[in-house]
């Protein structure tokens, strides 16, 4: 046990706004922003406002995240997406044992966790990279492997919002040296991945005051990092470099962003403006 | 007496037609009568008569951006009536395997736990849809419509080549050939008992009612088409029609609250089966193709929701996969608990390094084909393929070994066509069509017969200069194909007609009743 | 052709301003029925773009039709009268079929003269005009493909073969004149309204059909009237306006051969047996919109955006007083073509619209 706190209560209102620049209809969306209810984290509550009022339906994907499908024919000008949730964290649980490596690499073949060990799309990098991944695991454990590894693109890759897109890929990131939350736990995990570890991507959001007082709202965002498996998952937050604990509240799991998206669709219409979006995080307890 | 079989020599395969040279096999003794009574002159003449019809119908396939008639050899295929429920039970056999299959890998995933079917496979074949995970189809059916490739190897013991459980297109020409072919041989059809086709459109509509969604009383079903520039267009249209369903496009069609609807002059009317023919990655742009524009948003969620049937169901293409087509027999023996009734094709995988370099090394004695390659794509005959085609091969291979199969080349059978005014033989393979309506599954007898029309090519698809016949399953009781059918008299018609009178006598009378039967 | 399929309006759209449709609006009657209900005595449901294709078929036949008689005897013409201005005429023939500003040169002064054969050439085979008689027929056939499994067999072997038969017409017309061609055209037309007529059940579909076939008609023989009598030259005689309309039988079973110009104008506008008249077409397109229109409870509502201009025209005819007719002419067939022009518009709003988008946009 890395540390002595109880676990906290969290409020998150997270608004996303989108202004057309003329009128909008037949929009189809889904929204990816329940967390979670797990062993380190319970949901209390969670529920989605939409303007203008719309259908919302509720259903569970192939990843296990809580997803709802909004649907609105009319046309309008503007659509304001508000999800609000109450949830309980609980501290990083301590590390469990890690298997060998020989034995990671075979359920990493053959497990339900070989889902996790091929690259995808976003999470392609190239053989240098790979080969950085498996330099800097060289002669470690897995959990120090992976360690020096999230360290090392956190070094690498600064953090610089508005660098890149949803659509960039690992490679891309690593290349530019820059991106945000998504592009930095996306090349962590397709280096944790060429260094034989399943790992996969973590959607949610952070809170960024340590010592936070209940009842303070603060600004936060919509955050990303990852998880690994050796022995159980666990997880990193390569961006911050703090233990994934009581701030971090998970909504999705996927093998990369386009698993777990927050926010996406297809509408008719002008293209939109990019999605106003406040995020606001208060330590309930 | 000279006739159009004297010059005909079967080539090294099965002859479908001739067990050796003159000599007919048993269901073609009727075919083979009435064939010899024609000069090769009469054939080619049928032959362009057939063409014509077709392009006048749009019996047409899109070929190199132009539309071509389907070119339809007039020798019919003939199987006996053993054979065919030899293959309709194969056949059947495999759908119900597959069905498990798929139920099963969108669903708990048994089959993977238990290391029958390796989970890699699955997941990475880029046909395993993880957004259709959790879909409960009606009826527990996603195959409504399979297509299973079969060929004949040397010794004439029918085998699958592959499995077509996506959009398996081509009923059309079955369904148009035998049109032509009993404008072509009436006399023949009268003759023999050969199982009608036309059945095909009422089981499919059939089907596609008895699976939607539960609680619709009268459903509305429809066919979902790309729309007229797609290649199957004509079938599409084919199927509406003869169903007497709606086609419609994806701009036809909108989601709401989870249901789905289709725009009309009345406002939106309510779809509840949709028969789509348009791919699973441009189906719903909420959730594959953001940028298709044959598809309607929504529908995915309302298949997921029970409010629409999706026929075929998304994602069924995890189990054409030609490497999963590998692993069939064994999930016949795990889902059924049966031994498969028709064999596969010799196959290897390439799924070891050792296995790899052996393929490499004999590519030029194996077929090579691209898991993912539909009509005939990216297919490798090592026997035939120059050095150069091989090189480029070996380097596809072994930089993917996962996107190949190798298979040991069949001679596929012969049978008889016309090339220009010879007849010649050339390779054929079958694809029988399985409709599952969730009880039962029907095979519409015969199937598409494809021919090969380059002479020695092993490639059988319409997208590769391909022809067809129609193929006849001859009804039992008439094995030898020359039971007379007993004709029931016309019941005699008063001789005289209603006709308009007139001033002019009989003869302009005759004349203008002859003009109304024109 | 275009080649483009997702153009999200299909095909159909001819070429002259007056037939480009309004951009789909949202409209707050339609698509507003409640989700689920079928009402049992609901009538079997057109799809929207089935009915745009029928409507636009029915157009482009009959201007391939109309078009060809049209064309047929503006030849004749320019063989009988050579002292015509034959640049002139065919400017404005060209001018009247909406194919005037396609090719450059022929009005600059320095252009290629503007003779009858290449007049000839654009109005009869021009393939990507929809004002030519083939553009026209490739169109209609094109619609037809789209709907094919609506259409009877016969309906759609019928414009099929006529595509297919385009060249060899073509080829034939350049060795021995456009006249065998011209006839074709018209058997071919005529075929496939007698077909229309047999095989196909008189529903919504049907009246799209004919809807279409009304309005094109009375548009054609506004222009047909307008290159006659309304051109720089001197007035034709009578018997080449009423073979332009394919109304020269008629006409003289009608009125007998002694009757002029005046009165053939008159036959051509308001003769209320004669099917291609002017008044016939309207009368038939009323009908087409009253039995396609709503409810009688909604009848205040959006179905008399198509049917206003059309009744109020046809209103004009019945009443008209001919002794003013020469001086009104003018007017009067610019506002049939008005006319035409917003019931096609307000017909595309009612029944065709809310077509999606060229494209969805993603996020």
């Amino acid at each position: 046990m890395t540390s002595t706190a109880t676990g906290w209560r969290l409020g998150i209102r997270h608004v996303t706004e989108v202004a057309y620049t003329g009128s909008a209809r037949s929009s189809f969306n889904e929204v990816r922003m329940a967390p979670l209810t797990l062993p380190t984290q319970t949901a209390l509550e969670s529920r989605v406002e939409i303007s203008p009022p719309a259908h919302a339906w509720t259903y569970w994907d192939y990843w296990g995240t809580q997803v709802v499908a909004v649907d609105i024919p009319e046309p309008h000008e503007r659509l304001r997406l508000t999800a609000r949730a109450t949830v309980e964290t609980s501290p990083a649980p301590p590390l469990p044992a890690a298997p060998s490596w020989e034995v990671l690499r075979d359920t990493a073949a053959r497990g339900p966790e070989s889902e996790y060990s091929a690259a995808t799309e976003l999470t392609r990098v190239d053989e240098a990279v790979a080969a950085e991944a498996r330099r800097l695991a060289g002669g470690l454990g897995p959990h120090e492997a992976a360690a020096a590894i999230a360290a090392w693109v956190h070094g690498q890759v600064a953090y610089v919002p508005g660098s890149t897109g949803v659509g960039t890929g690992a490679q891309q990131a690593y290349d530019q040296r820059e991106g945000v939350c998504q592009d930095i736990a996306q090349l962590t995990v397709a280096m944790l991945r060429s260094a034989g570890l399943p790992a996969r991507y973590v959607s949610g959001y952070f809170h960024p005051v340590p010592e936070a007082e209940p009842g303070e709202t603060v600004a936060g965002q919509s955050h990303a990092w990852v998880e690994y498996r050796a022995g159980a998952w666990v997880a990193l937050d390569p961006t911050n470099m703090v233990e994934v604990g009581v701030r971090h509240v998970v909504v999705g799991r996927g093998r990369d962003y386009a698993d777990v998206p927050p926010f996406k669709g297809v509408y008719q219409g002008p293209p939109g403006e990019p999605p106003r979006v406040v995020v606001e995080l208060t330590r309930l307890a | 007496m000279a006739d159009i079989f004297d010059a005909y020599r079967p080539a090294r395969a099965w002859d479908e037609m001739f067990a050796a040279p003159g000599v007919p096999r048993t269901p073609y003794l009727a075919v083979f009568a009435a064939l010899q009574r024609l000069g090769a002159n009469d054939l080619r003449y049928r032959a362009d008569q057939v063409a014509r019809l077709f392009t006048d119908r749009g019996v047409t396939f899109a070929f190199a951006g132009d539309e071509q008639p389907f070119p339809l050899d007039q020798i019919p295929r003939v199987l006996a009536a053993q054979e065919w429920d030899e293959v309709t039970r194969g056949v059947a056999q495999r759908i119900r395997a597959l069905e498990a299959f798929l139920a099963d890998v969108y669903g708990r995933g048994r089959v993977l736990e238990d290391g029958v079917v390796p989970r890699a496979l699955v997941l990475s074949s880029p046909h395993f849809h993880r957004a259709a995970a959790g879909i409960e189809p009606p009826g527990g059916v996603r195959v409504h419509v399979g297509g299973i490739d079969l060929v004949r190897d040397e010794e004439g013991r029918f085998r699958v080549l592959e499995d077509n459980v996506r959009i398996p297109s081509g009923v059309s020409y079955v369904i148009e050939n035998r049109r032509a072919g009993t404008r072509l041989f009436p006399g023949i059809f009268a003759e023999h008992r050969v199982r009608a086709v036309d059945a095909y459109p009422a089981r499919l509509l059939a089907s596609l009612r008895a699976t939607a969604p539960e609680g619709v009383a009268d459903p509305t079903a429809v066919v979902l088409t790309p729309g007229r520039y797609n290649a199957a267009y004509f079938e599409h249209t084919l199927l509406a029609r003869l169903m007497g369903i709606p086609l419609v496009e994806g701009r036809d069609l909108e989601c709401h609250r989870n249901h789905v609807y289709m725009r009309t002059t009345r406002g939106r009317r309510p779809v509840h089966v949709i028969y789509r023919r348009v791919d699973d990655d441009f189906l719903d742009p909420l959730h594959f193709r953001g940028d298709s524009l044959l598809g309607t948003p929504g529908l995915l969620n309302a298949a997921r929701a029970g409010n629409v049937t999706l026929a075929n169901a998304v994602g069924n293409g995890v189990a054409d996969d030609k490497l999963l087509y590998t692993y069939v027999p064994d999930l016949i023996r795990y889902y059924l608990a049966e031994e498969p009734a028709l064999d596969n094709v010799e196959t290897y995988r390439l799924d070891s390094p050792d296995r790899v370099a052996w393929v490499l090394e004999h590519a030029h004695e194996l077929v090579l084909k691209p898991v993912d390659g539909s009509g005939g794509k990216g297919i490798v005959i090592g026997p035939h393929a120059e050095e150069a085609e091989l090189a480029v091969l070996r380097a596809a291979v072994a930089a993917d070994p996962r996107g190949w199969i190798a298979q040991r080349p069949v001679a596929l059978s012969t049978a008889p066509t016309l090339i220009g005014d010879r007849l010649e033989p050339r390779h054929v393979d079958l694809r029988p069509f399985a409709i599952n309506d969730g009880t039962d599954i029907w095979l519409l007898p015969g199937g598409l017969t494809r021919v090969a029309l380059p002479e020695g090519q092993l490639v059988v698809n319409s997208s590769q200069g391909g022809g067809s016949k129609d193929t006849w399953v001859l009804a039992d009781g008439s094995r030898d194909g020359t039971g007379a059918r007993k004709l029931v008299a016309v019941a005699a018609m008063p001789q005289s007609r209603d006709q308009q009178p007139s001033p002019f006598g009989d003869e302009s009378a005759a004349g203008a009743a002859q003009q109304m039967q024109q | 052709m275009r080649d483009d399929a997702w153009d999200g309006y299909g095909y159909g759209h001819g070429g002259r301003p007056s037939d480009i449709p309004l951009p789909a609006r949202p409209e707050p009657g339609a698509g507003s029925e409640p989700p689920g209900a079928r009402r049992p005595d609901a009538p079997p449901s057109l799809l929207s773009r089935v009915a745009e294709s029928l409507f636009w078929m029915g157009r482009y036949v009959e201007r391939a039709d109309d078009t060809a008689r049209l064309l047929d005897a503006f030849v004749h013409r320019m063989v009988e009268d050579p002292w015509t201005d034959e640049p002139a005429a065919c400017r404005s023939l060209l001018g009247v079929l909406g194919l005037s500003d396609a090719p450059p040169g022929p009005t600059a002064p320095f252009g290629p003269p503007l003779d009858t054969q290449a007049t000839i050439r654009r109005i009869a085979f021009d393939e990507d005009s929809p004002s030519s008689i083939t553009g026209a027929l490739l169109l209609a056939r094109e619609n037809a493909r789209g709907v094919r499994e609506v259409v009877s067999s016969e309906i759609w072997e019928c414009l099929n073969v006529t595509r297919h038969g385009l060249a060899a017409s073509r080829r034939s017309a350049e060795q021995l004149g456009p006249a065998a061609f011209l006839t074709h055209v018209r058997e071919r037309a005529a075929l496939f309204s007698g077909l229309a007529d047999a095989t196909l059940s008189r529903d919504e579909g049907w009246r799209f059909l004919v809807l279409g076939r009304s309005l094109e008609r009375a548009d054609m023989t506004a222009r047909l009237l307008s290159v006659f009598l309304t051109g720089d030259g001197p007035m034709p005689d009578r018997t080449t306006l009423l073979r332009a309309a394919g109304a020269e039988e008629s006409f003289l079973r009608t009125y007998g051969g002694a009757a002029g110009t005046d009165r053939a104008v008159e036959f051509l506008l308001l003769d209320r047996l004669f099917p291609r008249s002017v008044l016939h077409a309207l009368s038939t397109a009323e009908e087409c919109l009253l039995a396609l229109g709503p409810a009688a409870a909604e009848r205040t509502g959006v179905a008399d955006e198509a049917r206003r201009p059309v009744g109020r025209l046809r209103t004009r005819l019945e009443y008209a007083d001919v002794s003013a007719f020469a001086r009104e002419l003018p007017t009067l067939l610019g506002d049939l073509g008005a006319a035409c022009a917003q019931a096609t518009d307000a017909v595309a709003r009612r029944f065709f619209p809310d077509a999606p988008l060229a494209r969805w946009e993603g996020r």
